[in-house]
């Protein structure tokens, strides 16, 4: 009879493995498939704090080697998040970077510019040029008196190795449809023309980064154009000049919040995990793949007409 | 010769021995059974919900998904698939043993109204833990038959030709 009654929760452990078994196996297939292991909140709260730390660009920041990278589309998925969120009442960004792609920037000020919540900019280190557009577009910025922000201009510079190559004897072979194909090269020099064009065309985005700092802060284009010299303010200067609004940290952005909200604030923080084929993917991106080819060829290889442009 | 399976309860120990077992037995067996399967079956899939879903009122909670369309697709299948392997934990233990750890705690058990217990049955008699439609009618039907019915059928198990009765020994 006991020797039954064993039998009997032997099957049940048996069955019950065996499901447990199937359950694990599902859930890895749902987290995998719905990207549940990009970005994970740490704590239960009323304000998300989304960090916004290194190098601004549409995509990357999974790799190994890229750890200083944030990308502008997991950046608006985390916003997107915290907006449909309703128990998240407002947001805090918290800013170190020096930086990065205008469009990256510019999709992230959009982003925030579409939260129906109160949202702040906490800069800690470095907010600073593509840093700054996405402060600017918060509703309230606080910097430490430290902190360096502004830097208010775009730069494309690159090296130009035409020299270096004609000393080893290397010829760029120029083949090209359309003159301006391959303006930006660093194999040959910039004719008088192109610099000209492509001075254009940072001053157009100079024009668009200034039109945004402006609109978003409340100042006149006058104003931000006088400021936007590309110089770097220190967070005690800018708050004279108006780019910033308040002079602190975390608690001064809480104690913003709490006045202006009139609720406790509780930290929900975004953090961005990446996936197992993020890792993967991010290792063998172009990047990466350079480090093993050398560094010297990567700084050679700049495709024929990508214009970097970072703001 | 046919081997007898644990399962193979005759039709007249299901009626005139054991009994129909009775609706509290039932009720504690299966919130026994809700335990079990919470702890064990539904942990894998406790930390995936934590990350998507918002800890809130039923209202916000409510809105959150419905504006987040796919987080409510992911919990959807979450909740079917979570939902079959519920079925399979019933279907397959009362197949095998015509009890599960609830049943065995009530000492109640399946009882088949044809002569031996088949996989079928155990599976129709568990059909409204899929949270599907027309299943989930099932959890309106089931409950009120129990009450009506003498033997304390429910509509699944009257359809699947079993009983849950009283165990003898």
């Amino acid at each position: 009879m006991e020797k039954k009654s064993n039998v009997k929760w032997v099957i049940i452990a048996v069955v019950l493995v065996i499901l447990l078994f199937f359950a694990f196996i599902f859930a890895g297939i749902v987290a995998l498939f719905f990207g549940l292991s990009e970005a994970e909140r740490i704590g239960t709260g009323n304000v998300a704090l989304i960090h916004i730390n290194g190098l601004i660009l549409t995509e990357g920041g999974g790799g190994f080697f890229d750890e200083d990278v944030v990308s502008s589309t997991k950046i608006k998925l985390d916003i997107e998040d915290a907006d449909a969120d309703p128990t998240i009442k407002a947001i805090i960004f918290e800013i170190n970077s020096p930086g990065g792609s205008a469009v990256a920037s510019e999709e992230i000020a959009n982003a925030i510019k579409k939260v129906d919540k109160t949202t702040v900019a906490l800069i800690r280190e470095t907010g600073a040029s593509g840093g700054y557009w996405v402060a600017s577009a918060t509703d309230y910025i606080i910097a430490n008196r430290m902190s360096v922000t502004g830097s208010i201009g775009v730069i494309a510079s690159y090296l130009d190795f035409s020299g270096l190559i004609k000393d080893y004897n290397v010829t760029y072979e120029r083949l090209v449809s359309g003159k301006y194909k391959d303006m930006g090269v660093p194999f040959r020099e910039l004719t008088p023309t192109e610099r000209i064009l492509f001075q254009k065309k940072l001053d157009l985005i100079h024009e668009y980064f200034i039109e945004e700092v402006a609109k978003n802060r409340g100042l006149t284009n006058e104003q931000v154009n006088d400021l936007a010299t590309g110089i770097f303010y220190l967070g005690s200067e800018a708050k004279e000049l108006g780019l910033v609004d308040e002079l602190g940290g975390e608690e001064e952005a809480i104690a913003y919040l709490e006045k202006e909200l009139n609720i406790t604030v509780e930290i929900v923080e975004y953090v961005e995990k990446p996936s197992f084929f993020d890792i993967l993917a991010g290792t063998l991106n172009e990047k990466s793949f350079f480090v093993g080819k050398g560094i010297g060829s990567a700084l050679t290889e700049k495709k024929a007409n990508k214009l970097e442009v970072w703001a | 010769m046919k081997k007898k399976g644990l399962s193979d309860i005759p039709k007249e120990y299901a009626f005139n021995k054991g009994g129909p077992a009775s609706k509290w037995r039932r009720i504690i067996a299966f919130i026994i059974d809700l335990l079990v399967v919470d702890f064990v079956l539904f942990f894998p899939f406790r930390g995936i919900l934590t990350k998507i879903m918002p800890t809130a009122s039923f209202k916000e909670t409510y809105s959150y998904l419905q504006s987040n369309p796919s987080i409510s697709k992911t919990i959807n299948i979450i909740m079917l698939f979570f939902g079959i392997l519920t079925l399979l934990y019933f279907a397959i233990l009362e197949w095998k043993l015509g009890q599960t750890i609830g049943k065995i705690f009530t000492r109640i058990t399946v009882a088949s109204q044809t002569n031996k217990l088949r996989f079928w049955q155990c599976a129709v008699r568990s059909l409204f833990l899929i949270p599907v439609f027309p299943f989930v009618l099932l959890w309106v039907i089931d409950p009120i038959l129990m009450f009506l019915t003498k033997t304390n059928q429910r509509l699944s198990e009257i359809l699947s030709k079993t009983m849950v009765v009283n165990k003898y020994n």
